[in-house]
Order: C-alpha cells, then sequence, then structure tokens
C-alpha cells in the first residue's frame, strides 16, 4: 500500500516537473517569435542541444554529424518560433519533428542527388500556410471548362463571380474566399449552387 | 469515412522518418485526407519525443562525456543568430488535366513542382510522373469513367491512395483518401465505372500483367507506371 502511494506521488512530481518544462519552452517560443530574444534563445538551447546531441549520436554514430543535426534544427527553431502552435502539442515534440526532418535530410545528403527532395516537402512543418481547409479534392464536378464558358453569365451575380474567379482566373477556394471576404463555406456553396445550375442550362441546351 | 488506412507499422515508420520518399509522400498525404491517422500520428511523435529527447531529463545535470563545451555552445549560438532563414517552401494547389481541376492535399501541394506532364495510356487512363529523385516509381493515375487497368501483379509492394473519385477492384470499392496496399503476387483489376478517379500510386518494382493480350505490354510495363 505504502509503495504504490509513494510510487504514485513519485510519477505525480514528474509529471508536472515535464509540464513546468513544457510550459516554459512554450514561452520561451513565444518570446523568440515576438522578440527575437536571444537570451530566451539561449535558454532554451542550452535545454535542448544536450538532448538532440544525444540522439544524433545514437541516430548516427557518428559525432560531427551529431553536431549538424544540432545546429540544423536549432536553426530552424530561431527562424521558425512562431510556427510553434501550443494547442497543437508540446514544445519537445514540435523540436523532435524538427530534428526528425533534419535526420532524414542528412541521412540522404550522401546520395549527392541534384534537385533531391527534402524533409520539408514530405513533412511541410514548418510552410508558412499549412492548414487544409478544403475536404473536397475535385472543383469541376464533371464540368468542362469551355462548356461552362458559354453559360456562366447567365448565373446570378454573386454566383457568377465566384465562378469567374475559380474557373476563368484559376484561383482556389480559399484565395476567392480570402479576395471577396466571404467565408470559405460560403464559396462552396455558391460554387456548388452554380454548377447544379451549369449543369442545368448545359442538359438543357444539348 | 475513409475504411483503408496504413497499418499503424506503417505511420510508425512514417513519424520515424524511415520510409522511403515516395512512401512518405503517400503516407502524408493520406494524413493530410484522414482526421483519425492525423491524431495517430501526433500520439506516435509525442511516444517517439518521450523515447529519443525528453527520457533524457535526468541525465542533464550531470552532462556526459561528449557533451558540448561551453565555447562550442557559444560558437553554434553565434552561427545560429548569423544565419539567414530558409525561404517559405512553394505550393501549388491545383493541378488540371482535360478540364478537371482538383485541389491538392497539404504535402502533396508542397511537391506540385515535382508532378511532370500528363501522358495519355492506353483506353481511358493517364499517368503524370512525380519526379521524387528515389528508388521508387511515383505516378498520379487518372482514369476516366469506365475505365480499367489490366490484371497486373508486382514484383514489389505498391501503394495506392485515392484523391479524388472512386476505383473498384475484385476485392473492394475504393474512395476520397483511401489508402491501399499491395504486396507483391496479389492480382488485382482496378477500373472505373461510371465516376472517374485521380490516385497517387507508388510502386518499388515494375508491373507485371498476367491476363490475355495485356501480357504483351509487359515490356512495356516500366514506361506504363514509370
Ligand atoms: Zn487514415
Amino acid at each position: 500500500m505504502q509503495t504504490v502511494t509513494s510510487h504514485t506521488s513519485q510519477r505525480g512530481v514528474m509529471t508536472t516537473s515535464q509540464q513546468d518544462t513544457a510550459e516554459k519552452a512554450a514561452q520561451l517560443l513565444a518570446q523568440i517569435a515576438e522578440t527575437r530574444s536571444r537570451q530566451a534563445f539561449s535558454e532554451l538551447f542550452s535545454h535542448f542541444a544536450p538532448k538532440l546531441q544525444a540522439y544524433g549520436t545514437r541516430q548516427f554514430g557518428n559525432e560531427q554529424t551529431a553536431m549538424d543535426l544540432v545546429q540544423e534544427t536549432m536553426t530552424n527553431v530561431w527562424h521558425k518560433a512562431h510556427l510553434f502552435k501550443a494547442d497543437k502539442g508540446s514544445p519537445s515534440t514540435w523540436i523532435f519533428t524538427i530534428a526528425r526532418n533534419i535526420r532524414f535530410d542528412l541521412l540522404r545528403k550522401n546520395k549527392k542527388r541534384k534537385d533531391d527532395i527534402s524533409a520539408d516537402e514530405l513533412w511541410p512543418i514548418l510552410a508558412e500556410q499549412n492548414d487544409n481547409l478544403d475536404d473536397d479534392y475535385a472543383l469541376d464536378q464533371d464540368i468542362l471548362l469551355q462548356e461552362i464558358s458559354h453559360y456562366y453569365g447567365q448565373l446570378p451575380d454573386a454566383q457568377r463571380i465566384v465562378v469567374e474567379k475559380i474557373y476563368v482566373e484559376g484561383k482556389s477556394q480559399q484565395e476567392v474566399s480570402d479576395s471577396l471576404g466571404i467565408p470559405l463555406g460560403t464559396v462552396k456553396s455558391r460554387t456548388r449552387l452554380a454548377l447544379k445550375k451549369l449543369k442545368e442550362l448545359i442538359v438543357e441546351h444539348d | 469515412m475513409i475504411k483503408s488506412h496504413p497499418s499503424e507499422a506503417i505511420l510508425y515508420q512514417y513519424a520515424s522518418g524511415d520510409l522511403s520518399a515516395s512512401m512518405t509522400l503517400v503516407v502524408g498525404t493520406h494524413i493530410d485526407m484522414c482526421p483519425i491517422c492525423k491524431r495517430t500520428v501526433c500520439e506516435i511523435e509525442e511516444d517517439l519525443c518521450n523515447k529519443h529527447l525528453d527520457s533524457l531529463v535526468e541525465t542533464i545535470c550531470a552532462p556526459s562525456k561528449g557533451a558540448m563545451s561551453k565555447t562550442q555552445c557559444d560558437q553554434m549560438l553565434e552561427a545560429i543568430f548569423n544565419s539567414q532563414a530558409k525561404p517559405a517552401a512553394q505550393r501549388e494547389d491545383l493541378i488540371s488535366l482535360e478540364g478537371r481541376r482538383f485541389n491538392l492535399p497539404t504535402t502533396l501541394a508542397h511537391n506540385a513542382h515535382r508532378i511532370g506532364e500528363w501522358t495519355h495510356l492506353v483506353g481511358k487512363l493517364w499517368r503524370a510522373p512525380v519526379d521524387l529523385s528515389d528508388d521508387g516509381q511515383t505516378n498520379l493515375i487518372y482514369m476516366e469513367p469506365g475505365a480499367q487497368v489490366p490484371e497486373h501483379t508486382h514484383k514489389g509492394q505498391e501503394a495506392t491512395l485515392v484523391i479524388d473519385g472512386v476505383f473498384n477492384d475484385e476485392h473492394d470499392a475504393y474512395y476520397d483518401g483511401d489508402f491501399i496496399l499491395l504486396d507483391a503476387d496479389r492480382k488485382h483489376t482496378p477500373r472505373t465505372a461510371t465516376e472517374d478517379c485521380l490516385t497517387l500510386a507508388t510502386l518499388d518494382a515494375p508491373l507485371f500483367f498476367t491476363s490475355g493480350i495485356s501480357r504483351l505490354l509487359n515490356p512495356f510495363s516500366s514506361l506504363f507506371f514509370r
């Protein structure tokens, strides 16, 4: 009974200290993002550099490559701190995924291929715009571009403008939402209505 | 509703960075489309971080041998502060083919510049290569309604992801987001019915056509799905 209690409380302490560390690290990242504080970065560095070095050494079995991993990972942390989102996970997990990407690149480096794929393309975790707002991957609903141009003039203005921007100017639904200042859902529903109407028009005239 | 997902073992290798580039692309694109696998991968990344980084909490106070010296730390900090940020990643959210336009999931959007020209294959099949400078062969395959890929087996593994639409083989029907992994020697005949289908497929060895006249295609199989 006593052992169980002490074991539980020990775990409790561990978790709290890990949580404290996470909160502290999140604060430092916010400071780096907002004020480019070198002081805050140095503090974060002294916490994570030894961990990254140990990870690198185990992965590569090579001191120099391990140091490259530390430097490249922490360079990304310095420049991309604003991309850390506290609601999406802990700071150390975020830093780990950056290190995972750097490891991937370092492992492929010796292949020396021109235009080789980089981990940033495969795991775009450091992309500025990374939200996948659209869950519908087909835009055309079987209607050919040429056919649309004949008929879209007959649509109500609100729908016609959306259709013009998407099918004539080649904008994405998100871009149309941004440029017209209307919600993405409205763009989608206007597109859907317009396409339905177009289909009817095309069938009528066929 | 996506019903066909990568195994947990594959997701684990994806999160660890141990899959090939082409498989990482296909699995990553599935994850963009699949909230369930996205959550699983987040959990796996937390576990990996625990194992690789956080577990060192105790040893940090007592520096091990080989740890960075104060001078090394200062030099590295200096280099980091003097470094330039990498240019923002390029992405392209749309591709078009024959008047059809598709919105690309995030991971694929970041590789859009690697997508080559569309070429018309036999029948109602189109192909655009995705150049990952990798050993596998990765392609976008577009099947018009009523298309059929000749029956074939693979020497290696084939992973297919439905980006949009639906296709069938003799085992099942596959919709948006479904991830299908076929091992060597499993015969299948993908086909579309009334809907068209855009898939992303990667193959780590050439296809072998097994039925009737399409056996004649074998010498060209590397051309066919390269
Ligand atoms: Zn999934």
